[in-house]
């Protein structure tokens, strides 16, 4: 009984044909793409921003018409790849949230926040290619979005549990649906063929250590997770902060002393994202 | 084929004529077609029955087969069909006039081996399009690379060769990527190709960002395997070289498994033991510069080319090399 809700849930999830996102990033990214000015670069370092178009974006170019599926992890290289051609097909079919505006923008921070986060902790603990780290910390939230979007009843009772049993969103997911977002990020990851350092950044960052390829991408999601709560920069559905794993630490050999360089250096990189908004 | 892709411009484009062969006992039809292109553009072979064609089919396969339905002797369809099912003759394409508008319910249109249809009564203006949409088809499908569905050799030749006879200040770059062979040895074909298709998609968008006055100096081309070829303004080849190859050695990593990812390479054993190590893969690009329209013909080019591609493969990471002698 539970396994059949459990597939009717996924057959849900997995049929999202029209992801919205927040009004302002999609103004400022149709602004960019009409502009005949504007580089690739420029107009990638707007869609990492945000996690609903860095995700459709990434999912295009990892579609198998394109001919080299689970490659790309990069918007970078994925808006080289796929071109402004593409991309303004992208930008013009996705709609906004007309409603929940005000609870999705806690998450879209939140999920930036992790995002910055994690590139700071690969550069501090020294893996290869830190900025690689963003994208599974910009989309460790995404289940939640597609949740939102395809079960909107299932996402009501989700904030109805959090407030009445003040527990964290992770909890009311496992009581109301039986499973928790990161079992639908791996579902998402794996139906649009992201590369699995993603994937397992995405599906392993609450049980960091037990990812099977990617271990560093889990943990580094995990801590970066933890920190980005601890700031209270934005909301990921609760404001609780979950348990940090000394096990992910060990992973990554990160000290005290190294926390504390992440945390100073991504202070400034709040900073710097702070005049965006996405209210 | 140009007269043929612009069929208002086949006055000015006599250059490639396109051999014809319809058969049919319609006097009539034999000689609206003979009407529609001057006979330097598309002659036409006319057959009143199919017994009569055949040998010339099979023989020597036209640019293009009109056959009628109604033939005295067999169906026009099974001749269609006939010629459609051997391999050799597959790709010519076949246009089957119609008696009328109730042909169109007898035949599954699905399974019928066809390439177009006409129908009786017939519009001139119409049936021309129909035929010079079919011949442009037919080219296109038959030289696009079966992989990148980029324009094979037949239609770049015909492109430099274009722009040489146009005395256009372009410039044409042979693109091919090094350490393929040992990629495709480690990972095996089906990997290989991902990195064909990689490298097709960036060569198309580094050539679409450029601006360019005329439309026929936007070109990629996919020559076969590891060979491509795209043409520019001359003016704006090397700020597309750069681009192609900046953006290349930071895509190329991700083709790679992880751990020959971080070693920077792949490292294999050859039959005698020794190890060897070969660097991620890279492109090297030759530019040929058609300065002052130096170039005679499109061979001059391709020779020119693989000269400095020797240069160009002396040196590590993707690089290009242009030519910029005048004369």
């Amino acid at each position: 009984m539970a396994e059949d809700l459990r597939l009717l849930h996924k057959d849900r999830i997995l049929a999202v044909k029209d992801l919205p996102t927040l009004p302002n990033v999609l103004q400022e990214v149709s602004r960019l793409v009409e502009d005949p000015t504007s580089s690739t670069d420029q107009v990638a370092k707007v869609i990492a921003y945000d996690q609903v178009l860095s995700a459709k974006v990434l999912k295009m170019v990892n579609s198998p018409i394109y001919g080299f599926p689970g490659r790309i992890g990069s918007i970078q290289h994925a808006l080289v790849l796929l071109g402004l051609n593409v991309i303004k097909g992208v930008i013009i079919s996705t709609s906004v949230f007309d409603v929940m505006t005000s609870t999705m923008s806690g998450l879209w921070e939140h999920s930036l926040g992790c995002a910055l986060a994690c590139t700071e902790i690969a550069k501090v603990v020294g893996l290869e290619d830190p900025e690689e780290y963003s994208v599974p910390g910009l989309l460790h939230d995404l289940g939640k979005v597609v949740t939102a979007v395809q079960l909107p009843d299932v996402k009501q009772e989700l904030d109805a549990t959090v407030r009445q049993r003040d527990c964290t969103y992770r909890e009311a997911e496992s009581l109301v649906l039986g499973f928790t977002h990161e079992t639908i990020n791996g579902w998402l990851a794996q139906h649009w063929r992201l590369p699995l350092k993603i994937r397992e950044g995405m599906s392993w960052h609450h049980a960091p250590t037990r990812a099977e390829h990617f271990p560093a991408a889990a943990c580094v999601v995990h801590v970066a997770d933890f920190l980005v709560k601890v700031y209270e920069y934005g909301s990921s559905g609760d404001d609780q902060v979950p348990a940090l794993d000394p096990n992910a630490l060990k992973l990554l050999k990160l000290g005290t002393q190294g926390l504390d360089t992440v945390m100073d250096s991504l202070a400034d990189k709040f900073l710097e994202v702070a005049d965006i908004s996405f209210n | 084929m140009t007269d043929m892709l612009h069929p208002g411009l086949d006055a000015e484009l006599p250059r490639c004529r396109h051999r014809g062969v319809v058969i049919t006992a319609d006097a009539a039809l034999a000689a609206m077609l003979q009407a529609l292109w001057p006979a330097q553009a598309v002659c036409w072979q006319v057959f009143e029955r199919a017994s009569q064609a055949l040998e010339e089919l099979y023989a020597e396969p036209p640019d293009l087969l009109l056959v009628d339905e109604l033939l005295p002797d067999m169906p026009g369809l099974e001749l269609a069909m006939a010629l459609k099912s051997e391999n050799v003759y597959r790709q010519m394409p076949v246009v089957l006039a119609l008696g009328g508008p109730e042909a169109l319910e007898r035949e599954n249109w699905s399974v019928t081996e066809v390439d177009e249809l006409i129908l009786r009564p017939f519009f001139p203006a119409e049936v021309k399009a129909r035929l010079a949409l079919t011949l442009a088809r037919a080219c296109r499908t038959l030289d696009a690379n079966p992989l990148s569905k980029l324009p094979g050799n037949t239609s770049i030749i015909q492109r430099i060769q274009r722009l040489v006879e146009a005395k256009a200040e372009f410039g044409l770059a042979y693109v091919d990527l090094d350490n393929f062979k040992s990629f495709n040895d480690r990972y095996g074909f089906s990997r290989g190709d991902e990195a064909l298709m990689m490298t097709a998609r960036l060569l198309v968008n580094v050539v679409r960002e450029q601006s360019s006055p005329s439309p026929a100096m936007h070109f990629v081309g996919h020559v076969g395997g590891d060979d491509f070829v795209f043409i520019l303004p001359a003016a704006q080849m090397e700020a597309a070289c750069q681009a192609v190859c900046s953006r290349f050695d930071a895509i190329v990593p991700s083709f790679y498994d992880e751990e020959d990812r971080r070693q920077g390479g792949i490292r294999s054993t050859d039959r005698q033991g020794n190890e060897q190590d070969f660097p991620f893969m890279s492109l090297s690009i030759a530019v040929v510069m058609n300065h002052n329209g130096k170039l005679t013909h499109a061979g001059e080019a391709a020779s020119m080319a693989a000269a400095l591609k020797k240069k160009a493969k002396a040196i590590s990471g993707s690089i290009y090399v242009l030519d910029q002698r005048q004369h």
